[in-house]
């Protein structure tokens, strides 16, 4: 499933024409290139957990943006009763999530993978819904906030005011690639769940654990989540429904991206969160947003169907 | 002597026999009981049924209410008055909140005729569909035009009694769906009306504009693009109008984009558990129909908040909650005023009571746009002030004055 | 010959039944089975597009189309209501048509995102447009089908129900079955053996589209509006993708007992239980994924294989 095609060299021409791209924006539109890097870097973070569970398990996560809403919800009780600092509650928030993976996947996620992709499909969409029911009891549907001084500050060059703090999310989604691609890369277990990404028969008859391999990549995905919850917590209203159309949008990336290409996530998000942000930037076609975001992951999936030989 | 006891308590035992088997009167409740608007509607119900019921009745008769769930689908919340109607067999029908579940619900409402006093649907679109002819049909909650237009009464009147106060610009940020485009459409309409020196805005509203934002209730929270657009417009009235998930991301991003306008408004239908709590809420101004701060200017407000909290152990947080008390008052009223369950008596004494609600203000039933029987026709302008929901307006429901203009809190 | 002749009568003494029904049970019981319908019409078109092998998103943007089609063709052209749900449905599959040659050359997850990327593209057009539809505020119908006739609207959400089901058969039994299996098990195999892949996949993908656009249609008949929001739900896509596989795909059984079963179960799960319903609407897809992964339907005709092949070897 994993493609190793992307030589070095087509990684370089893509970097130099997003470069290019990021240049153009930043004269045309500055405030557009700002929001577009902020927003985007928070797909791509949020997407990469999606993109490893469907590259190297396989499944399909309909219940990825609940467990991120989950995440959210955890998060805030740190704040509300113990006040601790968002940014800080990263730490435990990756963990717990990371066990919560670790539980799910060992009752639930498991019994499935002979069953076929639709069946995963399934369970994780019931799984989603279960989530958020359960947050409606526990929490009600009005929302709540964690409030930072820091989460409005910002610096003013010229008559622009630019927010210092989403800033944040490109450069998680740039350190949690960079850790992740030495993962995959250089240590044992890394190259293992490449290989199983690439072909989990193959994988299991050279002796690799794909049970193993699975848990763990499984775990960390959530892990992601969780750092993700911790570092939007300033930001974000938390409510039942918060996390949910991160799926969708993460969905779109990991196809945008071509499975398996996790530098396609972070440049594919940052490219999308630029568009969408230059469409906003127009007075009167704000709400075409959508169709621009959704009109470039079809175009680049046909182009790349196209080109693709038969 | 003994005769007369025996006779005495039988007769006794007859009569109370025929008063417990008097059969109660049915009334049908179709709200969102997943979301905290129907929720407390439906508590407030139950609280205004046991109050009724342990007074006595109505007509001699107990009251019973019957809630079924619309889990906010239109199709489900059809099904519900379908159920309503033809399996509890009710005789009313209350409740109500989301628009377009309401649509859905029009033609079976239609179908059965009965009287319907409804709290819910503030989109003008459920109003041409129900049409000029449903005498039975009594819409409690304003229209999205109506609330404009009281808006436009409103701050002329803060305008004349604060003199600092000056409003000639006004921009208006909208969510993208039908709930906000109902706002835009409604404020263009005004505008069109203030620039021909008609309508209720003609003091206060020279220049307008408007940008749809993406709510974050529905995937969004990004509003800085919209924000700056509103910054260089340079209001002097900012109007948010999107859901409850947007008040403090709407807030904070305005003061990371350095957007401080003079007046700081938010229309959503509710508010953050803690909004109050948030530095950043200070002096943000609020349209809506309640607050607990009422209980200090009115009686029949204090009454509704601490039965409801007795009964309930948790606070009212939405108007949906004193809005469904008056519900159910307002119906049983109606009923005692006609003296029966006829539905042509039923329907003039409505249209004749004039009822003190916990919101602060008397319910009286006036023609809107198309349909003949509407209640509240305006909300009231609030601010938060220290963690408090204050009343501005109605003046003769203030509970603070006013402060102007806004600054974030530090 | 026997079982096929019983089959058959016990078939259409059902859909006799059917047809009767409204003269037996209550309104509210109409209105939850047409409920049904409309989602059984929904789930079985989108498992005929996953026989061969194409996982579909699109449910809820065609069927999203086909309202808008219909209450437009009526509102602003005066079509009546029955010719403007035929209308929806070939202005549907004409777009389908479209779509297919660009998409259907897709595969796996690409097709999937991009079906689901083209339902947000017409939801989001069609909210830009307002002076075609409405906008994000709808648009209204001053007359809902037939007046609101119960019993009418029942026969008519009836017929799309078993126009589906004839379909969905007619797929599951003619020579067309053998070509939507060969493509759906092995492409390499079925183009050699000489099957116009393109072919299949555009004739099925423009039926299911077409009756997921009519059943949009009916849907916004009887209820009398449309709006974004609520016409490109995509409850319009999950539930009924739950029921098929609930039910067991690759059949039309499955999807009709999938249908049948959420539906009653979320309807009814409610008045027993008025806070947290959905928790055990949840919990069943759960545990139904687990304990029977080849849904209702499907698990039970293997055992029911089972056990004849094991009273066949133990009477041996």
């Amino acid at each position: 499933m994993l493609n190793l095609e992307k030589t070095n060299k087509s990684l370089k021409k893509t970097l130099i024409a997003f470069i290019i791209f990021l240049i153009i924006v930043g004269i045309w539109k500055p405030l557009a290139l700002v929001y577009g890097i902020q927003r985007g870097g928070l797909y791509s973070l949020i997407g990469l957990p999606l993109a490893l569970i469907l590259g190297i398990v396989g499944i399909l996560n309909l219940a990825h943006g609940d467990f991120l809403t989950l995440g959210l919800y955890i998060g805030y009780i740190f704040y509300s009763s113990w006040s601790i600092d968002p940014i800080i509650s990263m730490i435990p928030l990756f963990f717990i999530l990371f066990g919560l993976g670790t539980v799910l996947y060992s009752i639930l996620i498991k019994n499935v993978l002979k069953a076929g992709h639709l069946n995963q499909l399934l369970l994780t969409f019931g799984i989603s819904m279960i989530i958020i029911e359960l947050i409606k009891i526990i929490w009600t549907t009005r929302p709540r906030s964690v409030y930072t001084s820091y989460a409005s500050s910002s610096v003013t060059l010229g008559n622009m005011s630019i927010g210092m703090y989403e800033f944040i999310y490109p450069a998680m989604a740039i350190a949690v690639l960079v850790i992740l691609q030495f993962f995959l890369k250089k240590t044992r277990l890394g190259q293992a769940a490449s290989a199983v990404g690439q072909n989990p028969k193959g994988a299991e008859i050279v002796g690799i654990n794909t049970n193993v391999v699975y848990l763990v990549v499984f775990s960390i995905a959530f892990g992601i989540i969780g750092i993700s919850a911790a570092v939007m917590l300033p930001r974000t209203a938390i409510f039942p429904l918060s996390g949910n159309s991160y799926t969708l949008k993460s969905f779109a990336l990991a196809a945008m991206a071509g499975l398996g290409n996790l530098n396609g996530i972070l440049i594919g998000g940052i490219t999308l969160g630029i568009a969408e942000a230059i469409v906003q930037s127009i007075p009167g076609y704000e709400g075409w947003s959508d169709v621009v975001f959704f009109g470039i992951l079809i175009a680049v999936i046909l182009l790349n169907a196209y080109r693709r030989p038969e | 002597m003994k005769r007369i006891f025996l006779v005495m308590m039988s007769l006794l035992m007859v009569f109370s026999f025929a008063l417990a088997a008097e059969k109660p009167i049915k009334i049908g409740a179709v709200n969102p009981l997943g979301d905290i608007t129907g929720d407390q509607a439906t508590k407030a119900m139950k609280l205004a049924v046991k109050e009724i019921n342990d007074a006595g009745g109505v007509l001699g008769r107990p009251i019973e209410l019957i809630v079924i769930d619309d889990e906010m689908n239109p199709a489900k919340g059809a099904a519900a008055i379908e159920r309503l109607a033809t399996v509890e067999n009710v005789d009313f029908f209350v409740g109500g909140m989301g628009s377009g579940v309401h649509l859905a619900q029009v033609p079976i409402l239609k179908k059965y005729q009965k009287i319907t006093v409804w709290i819910g649907a503030a989109s003008h679109q459920a109003e041409i569909a129900m049409g000029p002819d449903a005498d039975w049909y009594f819409h409690l909650h304003p229209w999205d035009y109506q609330q404009g237009e009281g808006y436009g009464v409103g701050w002329t009147e803060i305008v004349h009694a604060y003199p600092e106060v000056k409003i000639e610009k006004v921009f208006l940020a909208y969510e993208e769906g039908a709930f906000g485009t109902d706002s835009y459409t409604s404020y263009i309409d005004l505008y069109e009306e203030a620039k021909r020196g008609e309508g209720s805005w003609k003091e206060v509203l020279k220049e307008f504009k408007g940008a749809s934002f993406k709510s974050a209730a529905l995937g969004g929270g990004d509003y800085r693009a919209m924000l700056n657009q509103a910054k260089s417009f340079n209001p002097d009235l900012f109007i948010w109008a999107g859901y409850d998930a947007d008040a403090i991301p709407i807030v904070a991003q305005a003061r990371e984009v350095n957007f401080q306008p003079p007046l700081f408004v938010g229309a959503p239908p509710g508010w953050p558990a803690d909004f109050g709590k948030n530095p950043l809420s200070n002096n943000v101004i609020l349209y809506g129909m309640w607050a607990p701060t009422l209980n200090e200017v009115s009686a029949v407000a204090k009454h509704f908040y601490d039965s409801y909290v007795e009964m309930w152990k948790e606070e009212p947080a939405t108007y949906f909650a004193p809005l469904g008390y008056t519900n159910i008052y307002f119906l049983v009223e109606g009923i005692k005023k006609a003296g029966s369950l006829d539905k042509n008596a039923i329907i003039e004494a409505l249209r004749t009571i004039e009822y003190e609600s916990p919101l602060g203000e008397v319910l009286k039933i006036e023609p809107s746009r198309i349909i003949k029987n509407q209640g509240f026709k305006y909300q009231k302008i609030l601010q938060w002030q220290n963690g408090k929901q204050e009343v501005i307006w109605p003046l003769d429901l203030a509970t603070t004055q006013l402060v102007y203009p806004f600054k974030f809190g530090k | 010959m026997m079982k096929k002749r019983l089959f058959l009568i016990i078939t259409l003494l059902a859909i006799i039944l059917m047809i009767f029904l409204p003269y037996f049970i209550g309104a509210y019981l109409l209105h939850v089975l047409m409920t049904i319908f409309i989602y059984m019409s929904l789930a079985l078109s989108w498992d005929m597009m996953l026989r061969t092998g194409q996982l579909s998103f699109g449910v809820a943007g065609f069927f999203g189309v086909g309202s808008y089609a219909s209450i437009i063709t009526c509102s602003r052209f005066g079509f009546n209501p029955l010719v403007s749900i035929l209308f929806a449905g070939f202005f549907v599959a004409l777009i389908a048509l479209g779509l297919g040659f660009a998409v259907l050359k897709l595969r796996d997850i690409y097709f999937s995102i991009t079906t689901l990327a083209i339902t947000m593209v017409f939801s989001v057009i069609i909210r830009n447009m307002p002076r075609l539809t409405g906008g994000a505020s709808g648009k209204v119908i001053p007359n809902v089908i037939f007046n609101g006739d119960s019993t009418k609207t029942y026969w008519l959400i009836l017929s799309l129900a078993l126009i589906t089901i004839l379909i969905s058969e007619i797929f599951n039994r003619t020579k067309i079955h053998f070509a939507i299996n060969s493509i759906r098990n092995d492409e390499i195999i079925a183009r050699s053996s000489g099957i116009n892949i393109l072919g299949y996949l555009l004739f099925v993908f423009i039926i299911s589209s077409a009756l997921q656009g009519m059943a949009g249609a009916i849907y916004t008949q009887q209820y009398g509006f449309v709006s974004p929001e609520t016409t490109f739900s995509l409850d319009f896509l999950l539930l009924p993708m739950a029921m098929a596989l609930v039910g067991g795909i690759y059949s039309t059984w499955g999807s009709v007992i999938g249908a049948v079963v959420l539906g009653f179960a979320s309807e009814y799960l409610k008045l027993f239980m008025p806070y947290g319903h959905q928790i055990i609407y949840g919990i069943m897809i759960v545990l139904i994924i687990l304990f029977l992964p080849k849904g209702i339907y499907g698990s039970t005709k293997d055992r029911l294989v089972t056990y004849k092949i094991e009273k066949l070897s133990l009477s041996e």
